[in-house]
């Protein structure tokens, strides 16, 4: 089928996991797809890549599998691992940044992927927020990683979240214009990807053409 | 009797219950998912397990016995609020068909409307009329809770290999009323005890496309003809031409490709002992 392996960024796992990713986009109902979900909540969170990605790999084998077979396997254990792995998601960001970064990145892809109905999964509203949360708080901003982090998710999903919970936006920006304005230590990177995110909301989630060149030219006018 | 809509929630999960305790065998090597059901319910063992006990905890009589995703209709009514605590997975699930349902409602609407218009003009221009239930919009059930249980019936139903294998092996414009299955429209005002008889007989129905096994069919038909097709009649409204039962006979057996008759007919008896506790 269309579905080939290169589309999806799976040439890090192993040959065997290859051809079982590759079974589970095509062909689901033939393979297990709980621990297809588990890989690839596996390795979403140790492959920065890939977590990146994954929400699209997700996507193919949610709407694969309801298509043949009118099963929710798979939505359900991704969305459960998710849960499972949320809960403890201080733990893993004292024990690993880049693990925790990676589990933003891959929540925030499955919410921007994933929908029911054209409407975002509600299940993740509240849990998206949390994470973002976490990442505009004081110690999080000192980390240049944890800052990229939230500021790409912003602009990925940062419309959506703002539609189906406004006020809870308002409350991430707060924090993000007190983190830009008085915290003492951040670098100088850190303190343009928040100016950035802050021009991009204030403008209806696009930047205008001049804070554009501002931001991504070699040389501004 | 009239506790049968008074106390409608608190009965449905009793006779729900009941029926569902009855139910897992029957059929359940027919089950679409039933390849990987043994996955489910590994799945339920390891991480959620403990939650969903907890949050099932109203009808945890069958959700011990159930393998998940087969939840039974009443989960999502009564216990909706408690849903709310149970994993992403379900919430997400619970929600799809909260916003299907309502979608599908939306669909309806303006389907009346357009046949509310060509009956008129069909009245006005021949001077016949079919005056039975003309107000449609009236007597159409926006509960929530009750949709989202009766949708959950039809979703079982329709997860079985005989739903595919009907589906494919009957296009839609061949299909017959009183002879083929036909889903119960969900947004009719119907008591609870005329749905229920309704999901039931449908069901039955579709037994007899159930895939070939050791056990043969035979005995379906006849055990539709005791339901008693009468009432089918009865409730498919929406048909105003009346099915003709001598069809059904002759529809049915093509299906029914020479089996003999061992396991289907257990089901169906099942079936009825289901219905007869409720006729009490």
């Amino acid at each position: 089928m269309e579905n080939t392996a290169d589309d999806y960024r799976i040439q890090s796992f192993d040959l065997d996991t290859q051809m079982l990713l590759k079974r589970a986009l095509n062909d689901p109902s033939s393979v297990n797809l709980e621990k297809v979900s588990d890989i690839i909540v596996d390795q979403s969170l140790k492959d920065q890549v890939f977590s990146k990605e994954a929400g699209r790999i997700c996507y193919t084998i949610v709407q694969a599998e309801a298509k043949q077979s009118n099963g929710i396997v798979f939505r359900r254990n991704v969305l459960n691992r998710l849960q499972q792995e949320f809960k403890k998601r201080e733990e893993t960001r004292g024990r690993s940044l880049q693990e925790w970064v990676c589990y933003v990145t891959f929540i925030c892809n499955v919410f921007d992927y994933l929908k029911v109905n054209n409407m975002p999964m509600v299940a993740l509203v509240h849990p998206v927020y949390d994470c973002l949360l976490r990442l505009a708080q004081a110690d999080a901003l000192m980390n240049e990683e944890e800052v990229d982090c939230l500021v790409v998710q912003l602009h990925r999903i940062g419309e959506q979240l703002e539609k189906v919970n406004g006020p809870r936006m308002d409350q991430l920006f707060f924090l993000l214009r007190d983190g830009f304005l008085l915290q003492k230590g951040l670098t100088s990177m850190a303190r343009l990807l928040l100016l950035e995110v802050l021009e991009f909301r204030a403008g209806g989630w696009v930047l205008s053409g001049t804070a554009h060149k501002y931001y991504y030219s070699e040389i501004a006018d | 009797m009239s506790d049968w809509t008074r106390g409608r929630r608190r009965d449905a999960n009793n006779s729900e219950v009941e029926n569902r305790s009855c139910g897992p065998s029957r059929g359940s090597n027919c089950r679409k998912r039933g390849i990987d059901g043994s996955l489910r319910a590994n799945r339920e063992m390891d991480g959620s397990g403990g939650e969903k006990g907890e949050h099932a905890d109203g009808s945890s009589k069958h959700s011990d016995k159930r393998q998940d995703g087969f939840t039974t209709p009443e989960s999502t009514g009564p216990v909706s609020r408690c849903s709310r605590q149970a994993d992403w997975g379900s919430q997400v699930d619970d929600d799809e068909m909260r916003s299907s349902v309502h979608r599908d409602m939306q669909r309806y609407r303006r389907r009346i409307l357009g046949a509310e218009v060509t009956q008129r003009e069909r009245k006005t221009s021949s001077g016949s009329s079919g005056s039975c239930d003309s107000k449609e919009e009236d007597h159409m059930e926006t509960d929530e809770a009750v949709l989202l249980r009766r949708q959950k019936q039809i979703n079982y139903g329709k997860n079985t290999l005989a739903y595919d294998r009907y589906i494919k092996e009957v296009p839609k414009h061949m299909r017959q009323s009183g002879v083929h299955p036909k889903t119960p429209n969900k947004f009719r005002k119907y008591s609870r005890r005329s749905w229920d008889q309704q999901i039931k007989l449908w069901k039955v129905k579709l037994h007899a496309w159930d895939p070939p096994t050791e056990g043969g069919q035979d005995n379906v038909l006849d055990n539709i003809e005791e339901l008693g097709l009468g009432d089918v009649m009865d409730i498919e409204l929406d048909f105003p031409n009346l099915p003709d039962s001598q069809n059904a006979s002759t529809t049915h057996s093509i299906s029914l490709d020479g089996e003999d008759c061992l396991g289907t007919p257990v089901k169906v008896q099942k079936t009825e002992s289901t219905v007869e506790p409720e006729m009490a």
